[in-house]
């Protein structure tokens, strides 16, 4: 049934688009392969529906946006890496409403599909909610990542829930063994793979609600369940749990930390990253081989679900023509998904596609992992203030590393946000 | 069409066009408005020359007003209204809100701190190098090994920095040279040199200082070869020491073109972006006015601060500017 309504839609837009072909220009962050990989897929879109589509790749996406919006020249769909962007350009009349029904669509056909409407959802220049922003190609970010062959020398299990994940973790110290690599390091973003880990706590501590009020500032930073979040993650950077001790956190580098795990004796059992963290792996790792990952699990005992935090980008029309909302709709078939997948580096929520389109393994693996999620969060410090999100809390987490109390670093932050102000 | 053949296409229609408006415009003024005969040939002829000069001074006085004075303008009346108010008048809000910042202040005091380091050392550093490469069978060597760095774009430079810059944890190889040492010599931990408060400027104007000391030297040693040797032999028939005769004979007479070196690179620092945009990107205190004005103008969106400070780094580099001209004018005459 759902088949047929999916051709349905694909025949329908093949036909308006015959009727009158026209000129869809599509505006987004990617360069190099990835460009490569996004005008295939365009490509196929072009010729179903007869539209003349093209693709425009920038490195500084947000930036020019902004600037050809205002100027009255904006693509017809621009494909935003962060929602906070889109928010605003919403409320300024910059995006088009994408309509009730692909709301509904999406609620209804993406895992935790709820959360994924909210997140393209913002104020129009009216003051009235719309949906405005279409989620396609996402990241998983709740991931950990291990090495499966020193696990099944120590006899380690994966863990199932946190309570289990420290368990494991006492476990490893007692067999004198160092669990976790952690490494903050990463030039003018030092700090931000500290903020992964503190929005995962937050997801797996607090009720979404509270992750979102925390997100707009309604929840101030430093509340007791912020600052309870942040000391969960120091939980696990206390000196026998992490490579190097705590103070070796902050300066060691987010993508040299992982090669902890590939050393012999292994120097760590267990690194939380994203789903891109491989690209740092030693040369010759293959995934689901020689390293592995699992969902990064929720307390058994908190009754919060199976949160997932992630990000992702979102298309939004930008300068209005019948072929942009072809586009839209097109992108809610599984073929403008299957198509992705079938390359490389794409996870998606669609529930309708077939799984057995993903090139590897792993992606696979992970798209599961963002399937059976019943909360998706995005990635709290890209929805926040740039001086917050790209800049206090970041060199906060520093200092939380280098042995601040978190209440004082928390404070700092709503400090720096309050004067955003 | 082919990307190279649109390229060629359009130097053919730019210099064709270029050519098309002398021609056609001395063509309109010397047959149409004041043709040379008849009765006023004369006066004609007077009025022309007196109309020429504009018309060759035109298009670079159009092209000034549309790239210069209009974004200027346009910059001053943006910093005058607020965009989150669809572009509504704010007065002197933004201003008010920019000086409240300490972000801000942070940002000038460290352009101050820029400002007096970096012009200082570079020009003493270019100085130093010119006078002692001067007679050396191979200094010109040693001077193109310090010019090299001129050639390096800001963000190279920035990165190789870096990367001497470089921590690893404890215990580690260390990739970076300064850590290496630091490491070697006092057995104390690997540090995050751009991390650490105030210091952390200095690292980063290290940087600006290699890249300029080339330039300086290669100025300075140019003003050096010029100056007359009588003065110099002169002053060794009166006895004068090495010293003597480097600050009381050549330092004077090449006293205009240190100040030119000095007001160049000044001009350069007071528009520093690129080198802590790529190293620190403002963080740990190490915020300067142009970064600060990126930020503003483009991870905050907020054209109105990002316009103001657009205007403050303009109104800071102005007076240099005119400075340095005069200087330069005075040097050549």
């Amino acid at each position: 049934m759902k088949t047929s309504l999916y051709a349905g839609v694909a025949l329908c837009t093949l036909g308006a688009g015959a009727a009158h072909a026209e000129d869809l220009t599509v505006f987004g962050p990617w360069l190099g392969p990835d460009q490569e990989m996004v005008e295939t897929v365009l490509d196929a879109f072009a010729e179903q529906s007869g539209h003349n589509v093209s693709y425009v790749g920038s490195d500084s996406f947000e930036q020019q946006i902004l600037v050809d919006a205002e100027a009255g020249s904006a693509p017809n769909v621009s494909v935003f890496p962060q929602p906070g962007l889109a928010a605003d350009m919403a409320s300024r009349g910059f995006l088009t409403p994408l309509g009730q029904d692909v709301a509904d669509w999406v609620a209804e056909n993406y895992a935790a599909g709820q959360s994924w409407v909210d997140l393209g959802t913002y104020a129009g220049p009216d003051g009235e909610d719309h949906l405005y922003g279409f989620f396609y190609k996402v990241d998983v970010k709740s991931l950990v990542w291990y090495v499966p062959e020193n696990f099944e020398d120590a006899g380690y299990e994966v863990p199932e829930t946190l309570e289990e994940l420290k368990a494991l973790t006492d476990q490893m110290v007692e067999d004198g063994e160092t669990p976790w690599c952690i490494g903050l390091g990463s030039g003018g973003a030092t700090g931000w793979p500290a903020t992964d880990w503190v929005e995962d706590m937050m997801l797996r501590t607090q009720s979404p609600e509270d992750y979102d009020a925390w997100v707009s500032n309604d929840l101030k930073f430093n509340d007791p369940k912020v600052v309870g979040a942040i000391e969960e993650f120091g939980w696990f950077i206390e000196d026998d749990r992490v490579a190097g001790g705590r103070g070796a956190v902050a300066s060691t580098d987010f993508r040299d930390s992982p090669k902890g795990l590939f050393a012999s004796p292994p120097q760590c059992y267990l690194h939380h990253q994203a789903s891109f963290i491989p690209a740092f792996f030693p040369e010759g790792t293959e995934v689901g081989l020689d390293a592995d990952f699992f969902y990064f699990p929720a307390y058994a005992e908190k009754d919060l679900g199976t949160p997932v935090l992630g990000a992702g980008t979102l298309w939004a029309i930008t300068n209005e023509n019948q072929a942009a909302h072809d586009l839209i709709a097109w992108l809610e078939t599984p073929e403008a998904h299957e198509i992705w997948m079938g390359l490389k580096g794409f996870l998606t929520p669609h529930k309708g596609v077939d799984p057995e389109a993903f090139s590897d393994p792993t992606l696979r693996k992970m798209n599961e992992i963002l399937l059976g999620a019943t909360t998706f969060r995005f990635d709290g410090s890209d929805l926040m203030p740039g001086g917050v999100g790209a800049g206090s809390f970041w060199t906060g987490m520093v200092d939380y590393a280098g042995g601040e109390s978190a209440e004082a670093v928390a404070t700092e932050i709503q400090e720096s946000w309050d004067a955003l102000k | 069409m082919h990307p190279a053949l649109q390229g060629l296409l359009t130097i053919v229609i730019g210099v064709g066009a270029c050519l098309a408006y002398f021609w056609a415009s001395n063509q309109i003024l010397d047959k149409v408005l004041f043709p040379a005969k008849g009765p006023n040939a004369g006066r004609n002829i007077n009025r022309a020359s007196m109309i020429r000069p504009w018309l060759f001074l035109f298009p670079a006085l159009f092209a000034l007003t549309l790239y210069l004075a209009y974004p200027v303008l346009e910059t001053l009346r943006l910093s005058l209204t607020d965009r989150r108010m669809g572009g509504a008048w704010a007065g002197f809000d933004n201003y008010s809100q920019m000086f409240s910042e300490a972000k801000f202040w942070e940002a000038m005091r460290n352009n101050m701190l820029w400002l007096v380091v970096v012009p200082a050392l570079s020009t003493a550093f270019g100085l130093i190098v010119a006078q002692l490469t001067d007679r050396l069978r191979w200094g010109n060597v040693a001077k193109s090994l310090i010019f090299m760095p001129m050639a390096i774009s800001f963000v190279g430079a920035s990165v190789i920095w870096k990367l001497v810059y470089d921590a690893r944890p404890p215990g580690t190889e260390q990739i970076g040279v300064l850590n290496a040492i630091y490491v070697f010599f006092t057995g104390g931990e690997p540090q995050q040199w751009l991390t650490i408060p105030l210091w952390n400027n200095f690292f980063l104007m290290v940087v600006l200082i290699w890249i300029q000391t080339g330039f300086a030297m290669v100025i300075l040693s140019a003003a050096l070869r010029g100056i007359p040797e009588e003065t110099v032999e002169a002053a060794i028939v009166d006895g004068a020491g090495p010293f003597q005769i480097f600050f009381k004979i050549k330092v004077p007479q090449i006293y205009p073109t240190i100040m030119v070196v000095w007001t160049t690179i000044t001009l350069v620092v007071l528009k520093i972006f690129d080198i802590v945009f790529a190293m620190t990107n403002g963080q740990w205190g190490t915020q300067v006015l142009a970064n600060y004005m990126f930020d503003k103008l483009f991870r905050a969106n907020d054209w109105g601060v990002g316009s103001a400070s657009a205007i403050i780094i303009m109104v800071l580099v102005t007076p240099i500017l005119v400075w340095n001209v005069v200087q330069a004018r005075r040097e050549m005459r």
